[in-house]
């Protein structure tokens, strides 16, 4: 009797070891798949961003696990809705690292809403942030110890447009942006950017309602005021809303933008009466026709044939294969930790889709750089190659 | 001068859409006591339906008829099978109700025809030059749209036997049974209504604006605002508080700042309900104590 039940508390001890050892139940080790997560607008207002994105890099992660994963590990990618929420963005992260334990949160959406999911992943949970669609100056002066990007930071991006559209030779630029602070900041650099590049160049400011659908009153301000070009810091129906009406109004102001204006929707939108107009993209434009863009949209093709090839897709594509180009050097177990350490002496990665991508201790923002586009024959075609913006932002 | 025009007109455009979906909020608030928060979704998600039936090879106005319709009959449905089993008097639940219903309408939609931004052509192709502004005719088209539609549905209430009634159970349901007519027919036939109107603003606006999801909530929340100026008992005011808001969203925007527009139209609504809170049109009601 006294036997058994020595043999009844072994067997037990054993059971309750090999269920708490399971490590590949969180992605961490042994041969079961790496879990990775991410929040992205599924559904509210931005979510014409979101869902492609969240194609994007799911289909990034199926072509890679079609191909065998990396170093014999499928990748499991869990998405969560945010809605662009803070609050339910902070819900999700719980989801994702405290219910899921995905190893990392890899290709998320939103400047606001991931920041506010920063002190439970980061902080408390430390599970590393990789890649988000978004960010701001502060993410990355200092760098956080598990907080990484791929993103040209949007002060960039404004300050690119700027001194793209004074390089054309306009000296007297006018900014629409949308007045939330988000917008501000990117339109603040814009003046700075236009005069690294021609210290003459005078640049106004124009503030628009956020979510505003009748762009009549703006055309109108702007007929007015008679620019040589605007600089469009609004969401990319907004920017094709004003596009469409200064078309009406026959205003041929050229017209310049930063990243998010660079979305295939503007061209959908407005149609005829984006022709021409340039701006400042993460990544080459989704028709590009390198091999790096054919395969992606193949990927797409095949593991989302409900989605439309787009600038926000390709990026999360890249931003997913550039992650899983870092993790396949790890030696050992795929930890948190482990991918946070090794971000910290990663690259150069090249997407081909992307800048080339860098990482290191001082440096967590794996590029600056920006891919010049225009709109020609309805859709947006690369100009020249990818290149920094002016060195203003911090100065 | 243009300017000035552009920004009125265009006003007056944007006002009319303003005006068809309040008249809808307006005839079923005043007819079943309900404020249908889901009233611009539906009426959006009708307009994704009108476009699959258009580019399926239907003329584009038999396809936004069918939208139209499909908008009606939605709203009776959930009024039946939502709004109907909460009983008299329950408006607080009926509000919090169309409010999710707003939420799964908008899912459905985007399940079903995704998130991408999608244009949706124009009734009246064309533009049209007034003193040096230009509008395109499809803006143009919603003025008269809704001022046949207020002009209709005033007549409606006022001449005809249906608009008595429904006059009737507004005032008061029990003494409308009373006299014979059944509330719940008069409810049915005031939700197709207000639901069809409010389809018929989002299918004058779409084809400016385009299909996006969530795109109407920015309308809705000044539509809202039209009744209130309007006043909520007046169908005329429902769509004159609309235009008015149109204008004054649109002259805050070239005069004021675009950025505080709605901060100086909503501001002078709150205005003029303090002056006159039954609204510019409304009738005031008194109750016996």
């Amino acid at each position: 009797m006294r036997f058994a039940s020595m043999l009844a508390v072994a067997l037990t001890a054993l059971a309750i070891t090999a269920c708490g050892g399971d490590e590949s139940e969180s992605g961490a080790s042994g041969s079961g798949p790496i879990k990775v997560g991410a929040w992205f607008p599924l559904t509210g207002p931005v979510a014409a961003s979101g869902i492609p994105q969240k194609e994007g890099a799911t289909a990034a992660f199926e072509a890679m696990n079609a191909e065998g994963g990396i170093n014999g590990r499928k990748f499991e990618y869990i998405a969560q809705d945010n809605a662009f929420d803070p609050q339910q963005t902070v819900q999700a992260a719980r989801a994702l690292v405290g219910e899921e334990e995905v190893v990392a949160i890899v290709a998320a959406n939103g400047t606001a809403p991931s920041a506010a999911a920063f002190p439970y992943v980061l902080n408390q949970a430390k599970v590393p942030i990789i890649n988000t669609y978004g960010g701001a100056a502060d993410w990355y002066e200092p760098p956080r110890p598990l907080l990484f990007g791929y993103q040209t930071l949007y002060e960039d991006q404004g300050a690119a447009a700027g001194a793209w559209a004074a390089e054309d030779g306009h000296k007297n630029i006018l900014v629409i942006r949308s007045d939330p602070a988000a917008f501000a900041a990117v339109a603040k650099y814009v003046e700075p950017g236009a005069k690294s590049a021609d210290p003459s160049v005078s640049v106004d400011e124009l503030v628009v309602k956020f979510q505003t659908t009748d762009y009549s009153p703006i055309a109108g301000q702007v007929k007015a005021k008679n620019p040589d070009a605007v600089v469009l810091i609004l969401a990319f129906p907004e920017a094709a809303a004003y596009l469409k009406q200064a078309a009406l109004q026959g205003l041929d102001i050229p017209a310049y933008g930063y990243a998010p204006t660079a979305d295939e929707g503007l061209i959908k939108l407005g149609g005829q009466a984006t022709e021409g107009f340039k701006a400042v993209s993460l990544n080459k434009p989704a028709m590009d026709p390198s091999p790096e863009m054919q395969e992606y949209r193949k990927a797409l093709k095949q593991y989302a044939p409900d989605e439309q090839p787009s600038a926000n897709s390709a990026a999360a594509y890249a931003a997913a294969n550039s992650f899983a180009e870092v993790v396949k050097g790890i030696d050992g177990d795929v930890t948190a930790e482990s991918i946070a350490k090794a971000f910290e002496s990663a690259g150069p990665v090249e997407t081909g889709i992307l800048p080339p991508l860098k990482w290191d201790r001082e440096n967590h923002l794996g590029t600056n750089q920006i891919q010049r586009v225009e709109v020609k024959g309805g859709k947006f075609v690369a100009v020249g190659d990818f290149t920094e913006p002016p060195p203003v932002v911090g100065n | 001068m243009d300017e000035l025009l552009l920004s009125v007109i265009s006003g007056i455009s944007s006002g009319a859409v303003y005006g068809l979906v309040g008249l809808g909020l307006v005839i079923i608030y005043r007819s079943t006591d309900v404020m249908n928060f889901a009233i611009g979704t539906i009426a959006l998600a009708c307009m994704y339906l009108a476009l699959s039936v258009h580019n399926a090879g239907i003329p584009l106005a038999f396809a936004i008829l069918v939208g139209i319709a499909v908008c009606s009959l939605f709203g009776v449905g959930a009024r039946e099978v939502l709004i109907r089993p909460l009983g008299p008097g329950a408006l607080f639940s009926a509000l919090v109700v169309t409010m999710g219903l707003s939420l799964i309408v908008e899912d459905v939609t985007r399940n079903i025809w995704g998130g991408e931004p999608r244009t949706f052509p124009a009734l009246v192709e064309g533009t049209a030059t007034i003193s040096g502004a230009t509008f395109t005719n499809q803006q143009l088209l919603v003025i008269p749209v809704a001022a046949v539609a207020m002009l209709g549905i005033a007549y409606m209430f006022k001449r005809t036997p249906l608009g008595s009634a429904m006059r009737a159970v507004a005032e008061s349901s029990g003494t409308a049974t009373l006299l014979g007519i059944k509330p719940q027919r008069v409810a049915r036939v005031a939700w197709a209504l207000g639901m069809g109107l409010a389809a018929l603003g989002a299918a004058m606006l779409v084809p400016t604006v385009g299909l996006t999801i969530g795109g109407f909530a920015a309308i809705l929340f000044r539509s809202f605002a039209g009744i209130f100026l309007g006043g909520l008992t007046s169908m005329y005011g429902a769509v004159i508080g609309g235009v008015i808001v149109g204008i004054l969203d649109n002259l805050a925007a070239t005069y004021v700042s675009a950025s505080l527009r709605d901060t100086f139209v909503f501001s002078l609504v709150i205005l003029v309900l303090l002056v006159r809170p039954q609204g510019l049109f409304g009738e005031k009601s008194f109750a016996r104590v």
